[in-house]
């Protein structure tokens, strides 16, 4: 068996030289991979399972896109704690779209070919696309909601809500395991 | 769902009642004021100047059911399939209680009393039961190891447990296996401006408001007419009070 990697982003700006900035876990595991990649007849960058990692509105998210990536679990924790412990709804600088796992899930919840939202159980739910991929564990929807309530119902304070979803269209880009083994590996937490 | 919500039975909850008192206060009809809605910068953390709380009139020929109804609507709840009847989530119960030595008997609804001091905060191993600035008394899931220590705390058995893998929760009540859960007064309803679901449907006969604030309705009926606190003796000061128990 050899570990084939090749993940396929959608996100154009990774072809502007962001990659240094992927997630820790994601880059960490392309250097395991790469280690254990092991078929020498097969070029590397045409192995492996890809990922569609799915777009979703088009509009902006809360963070740049290379950003969100490394920081999204940071933000979420931070997020948890100012809402659920201290009462704040909505971040302060007016910018209402924040870090809440509900607002993700409104923008890039997946639909199936039967026009039903994928479930957490679905390798092709957005949050689990990539994390099963880097084999990391998502708890969030043992409690959390892994689809939106209703395709209206978005976050009370979102900035998508006028948002027309219906004009998103996907799109891809293949990142190579020899990719991701440049990827230095940077660990921030808000743990102190 | 409702149908799981069992009624609970005389025996195990009267212990809370030691006596009865019909003191027979009426509330003005249609009292469902929340004047502090919305006044909140939601983008500030909640602060302790406001304290909420509920005054319950037992007097008012409510069916107290439709709370409950309105509770499991409101928070998703019913929904775990292999868990018994007495396991199962309630976060309001409908409490029968009868004097036997008069034959008096009444209803009321109770859920956790959002005490200032509460034990279950208390006793937390890990700073899971928490309570909000506003008084609003919560559990986070996020730090809860469901020890269960809370529950065995609490002295108005508030709290459940959740025993099974939940799917299709409600996206404003995350709510899942291992951890234990409670009232939390419609906390995602009250920080957007709204009553908690049990007082929108309760006719009037519950009252929600800021204790701390005089001017606001529930301050003036208790100060007009006084309430109850059950096993007000424990000196826990539950912000939800009673009339006519
Ligand atoms: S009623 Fe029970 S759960 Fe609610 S605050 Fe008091 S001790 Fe805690
Ligand atoms: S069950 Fe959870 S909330 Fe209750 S005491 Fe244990 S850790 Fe705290």
């Amino acid at each position: 068996m050899w570990l084939q990697l090749n993940i396929n982003f959608s996100f154009s700006s990774l072809l502007k030289g962001s990659l240094q900035k992927l997630p820790l876990s994601v880059a960490g595991l392309a250097l395991m991979a790469s280690f254990t990649t092991v078929n020498a007849e097969v070029e590397q960058d045409e192995l492996g399972p890809r990922i569609e990692i799915p777009e979703s509105s088009g509009k902006s998210c809360v963070l740049p896109e290379d950003e969100i990536r490394r920081k999204h679990p940071d933000m979420l924790k931070h997020d948890r704690i100012l809402t659920l412990r201290e009462g704040v709804r909505a971040k302060a600088d007016g910018n209402n779209l924040d870090g809440s796992l509900k607002q993700c899930i409104n923008c890039h919840a997946i639909k199936d070919d039967n026009d039903q939202y994928v479930r957490i159980d679905n390798d092709k739910h957005f949050c689990v696309s990539c994390h099963k991929y880097a084999a990391v564990t998502i708890d969030c929807f043992q409690c959390h909601r892994d689809i939106p309530e209703g395709s209206s119902n978005f976050h009370a304070l979102s900035g998508h809500k006028n948002t027309d979803f219906s004009s998103v269209t996907p799109g891809s880009y293949g990142l190579t395991v020899k990719d991701m083994a440049n990827i230095a590996p940077e660990v921030s937490s808000d743990d102190k | 769902m409702t149908s799981k919500i069992e009624k609970e039975d005389l025996s195990r909850r009267n212990f809370v009642f030691g006596s009865i008192a019909a003191a027979g206060l009426t509330v003005a009809p249609g009292v469902m004021l929340y004047q502090t809605a919305n006044a909140r910068d939601l983008s500030k953390p909640v602060s302790s100047k406001v304290r909420w709380g509920m005054l319950i009139d037992t007097t008012k020929d409510v069916d107290w059911n439709k709370c409950v109804e309105a509770c499991v609507k409101e928070h998703g709840l019913g929904n775990e399939e292999h868990s018994r009847a007495d396991q199962r989530t309630q976060y309001i119960r409908v409490v029968d209680v009868k004097n036997k030595t008069t034959g008096y008997s009444m209803s009321l609804p109770v859920m956790c009393q959002h005490c200032e001091k509460p034990p279950c905060v208390d006793v937390c191993p890990t700073g899971a039961s928490m309570k909000r600035e506003d008084g609003i008394v919560l559990v986070d899931r996020h730090r809860c190891i469901g020890c269960r220590y809370c529950m065995m705390a609490c002295p108005y058995k508030a709290r459940s447990f959740v025993h099974e893998t939940l799917t299709d929760q409600k996206t404003t009540t995350p709510r899942g296996k291992g951890c234990v859960e409670s009232c939390n007064m419609c906390v995602n309803r009250v920080d957007n401006g709204q009553l908690p679901a049990c007082v929108e449907v309760s006719e009037g006969a519950i009252v929600f408001g800021d204790l701390n604030d005089p001017e606001s309705d529930i301050s003036r009926l208790l100060a007009k007419h006084g309430g109850k606190q059950i096993r007000a003796d424990l000196k826990l000061n539950p912000g939800v009070q009673y009339q006519g128990i």
